[in-house]
């Protein structure tokens, strides 16, 4: 709605503020009592009414999940793996791809292009089986290289690099080619040191995605060795027992902990890829 | 020159310039090819192939023809899941925009600057958080008696909702959760497309004595058109596609009445290994959403051309 020139504080405005803070609190709730309810003493997480803001301190909560039977470190260990992977992957084979589709000229340019981006209309559904069978006959089931070789690469994630690599100005790629840099010398010292924005959008939104998957390690993952972060604290809830919430919250916070983290340093590029993203259509 | 630059490229020196080019564009997009073919384009054909096939792992595979299709018309749990799926997407995709829309008109508002940052940021971080995660949390908030939910619905003499035992509240809390999770992207979204329509046509109409209900039907809502239908588009693609969010919170339960059409491929594929016949249904799942993308991508079309 347009923003009014006039001033002072109208009805509306009162009606909008509070609105909003309502929705705010709403949201909010949920993980202020996540955060509240993994620092009570476990006899008391239950507790009603509910308390929003941590009264008690328990920090010894935080230590439990590590003294559990469920190796917490290795799930942690084992989700940092494959959100490396796949993300330094995606960075390495996106920036290449992104740049040839954006600055080189070869013969079935466009065709391959739209081609790749066809592929973002295919659910992952409906490829799982074959890939599943794939695994399997490679002997990769619960093996981490059944979730990693697939994320290697991403149709998403070669259009935004695309898009980035084709604003940059030409005369940047004219000038070095005065200077006698061939095409990888223009990607590696010219176009790649420029990228970094898209490459941090990148990664930022890759990490995400792989730090949150599940369907994939649901898949493939049968041991406890093996399991991610989301697969084990899914576990967790049952395996603790549903009577300990306390410490179940306290792991669910040491998991998000990390997504929390890198939305507060560059939560400026989240919403600025994800609005382009969506606003690209 | 030319030779200079030919050996710094270290390929096949004789090459002409525009060879060159050619040769390290294909080079740079074979890793992303490679893959492509592997995981996308090889899997897509097999399965097309495999939901002819009557497959498992545990057997050897035979040619039964269109039998997994003619399957799928007598299957009830099939029905069910597609009417679960339905009315998922239906209410979800609703609410989704709907408060997401309603928010980013909120947050569009006269606001310190500082203030509607502070606000999108809670709208929105609960988008980065893994549904797993999201539904343990919930699971406990869920509860009938010890539930934070049920508690405070007590005080507008509300009684204990079985959230996730009743076979229909059961769907009503997955819906509700993740409405929770996701507007505050359809929000984002919005806001963008808000902030992106000129001052100029709102301050104009205002000139013309239009009060804020007429700017918004006839400026905000058709301006913002193309926005809403491809939030209206992306969400329903993912609603269909629903997986995360129901197998923590409630594994498809009670009975079949939160199970997803995903649910149900995953396990005709994973759990009683009768792919043939998951692969058929997946195809159905996909014949809906590349129509929904076309449909997305026609329509988005003539949009542009009409602005």
């Amino acid at each position: 709605m347009g923003r009014k020139s006039k001033r002072g504080i109208s009805l509306g405005d009162v009606v909008s503020y509070s609105l909003l803070t309502v929705a705010a609190i709403l949201v909010a709730m949920p993980l202020l009592w996540m955060f509240s309810t993994s620092l009570r003493p476990t006899s008391e997480s239950y507790q009603l009414p509910p308390q929003w803001l941590p009264t008690q301190f328990r920090w010894e909560n935080y230590l439990a999940p590590f003294d559990s039977s469920v190796p917490f470190v290795q799930l942690f260990a084992n989700s940092m793996k494959i959100t490396l992977a796949v993300t330094l992957g995606q960075l390495v084979t996106c920036s290449l791809a992104g740049y040839a589709f954006a600055r080189l000229r070869f013969p079935g340019r466009e065709f391959l292009f739209l081609l790749l981006l066809a592929s973002l209309m295919i659910p992952g559904q409906v490829t799982i089986i074959p890939i599943f069978l794939l695994m399997r006959s490679l002997g990769l089931i619960d093996n981490h290289l059944a979730i990693i070789l697939p994320g290697l690469i991403s149709a998403f994630g070669v259009f935004l690099m695309r898009q980035f690599f084709k604003q940059m100005p030409q005369e940047l790629f004219d000038a070095a080619r005065v200077d006698g840099a061939g095409h990888i010398r223009s990607f590696l010292q010219i176009a790649l040191p420029l990228a970094g924005p898209a490459l941090a959008t990148l990664g930022i939104i890759t990490f995400n995605a792989i730090w949150n998957s599940y369907f994939l390690p649901l898949i493939f993952l049968n041991s406890w060795d093996n399991f991610t972060l989301p697969q084990g604290i899914a576990l967790l809830t049952g395996y603790m027992g549903a009577g300990n919430p306390s410490v179940v919250m306290a792991a669910v916070t040491m998991a998000i902990l990390p997504v929390l983290a890198v939305f507060i340093v560059a939560q400026r590029w989240i919403i600025e890829a994800l609005t382009r993203a969506g606003i690209k259509g | 020159m030319q030779n200079s630059t030919a050996f710094k490229g270290g390929i096949l020196p004789e090459m002409t310039p525009k060879r060159r080019e050619a040769v390290v564009g294909y080079l740079f997009i074979l890793p992303t090819y490679i893959g492509f073919v592997i995981f996308i384009l090889y899997p897509l054909i097999e399965s097309v192939r495999i939901s002819f096939l009557e497959f498992s792992i545990l057997r050897d595979s035979t040619y039964i023809g269109l039998e997994n299709y003619a399957r799928m018309l007598g299957d009830s749990r099939l029905r069910i899941v597609y009417m679960n799926t339905i009315i998922f997407t239906l209410f979800a995709v609703f609410f989704n925009a709907g408060v997401g829309l309603l928010l980013a008109v909120l947050l569009n508002r006269r606001l310190p600057t500082l203030m509607r940052n502070l606000y999108r940021s809670v709208f929105f971080f609960p988008v980065l958080v893994a549904h797993t995660y999201i539904a343990v949390i919930w699971r406990f908030l869920y509860q009938q008696d010890t539930g934070v939910i049920n508690y405070y619905l007590s005080f507008l003499g509300i009684e204990a909702i079985p959230w996730l035992s009743n076979v229909h509240w059961a769907m009503a809390a997955i819906i509700i959760m993740d409405v929770w999770k996701n507007t505050g992207f359809a929000m984002l979204v919005f806001l963008a497309g808000l902030q992106s329509i000129p001052n100029e046509y709102y301050e104009a109409a205002q000139l013309d004595g239009a009060n804020e209900r007429q700017l918004f039907f006839r400026i905000t809502i058709p301006l913002l058109s193309p926005t809403i239908f491809f939030i209206l588009v992306i969400f329903m693609i993912g609603a269909l596609q629903v997986f995360d969010t129901i197998i923590v919170l409630t594994a498809g339960g009670p009975g079949d009445a939160t199970r997803s059409v995903v649910l149900y491929i995953w396990e005709l594929a994973f759990r009683n290994f009768d792919m043939g016949y998951a692969a058929a249904v997946s195809m159905t799942l996909f014949a809906i959403i590349l129509v929904l993308t076309a449909l997305q991508f026609v329509i988005s079309r003539r949009w542009v051309h009409y602005e």
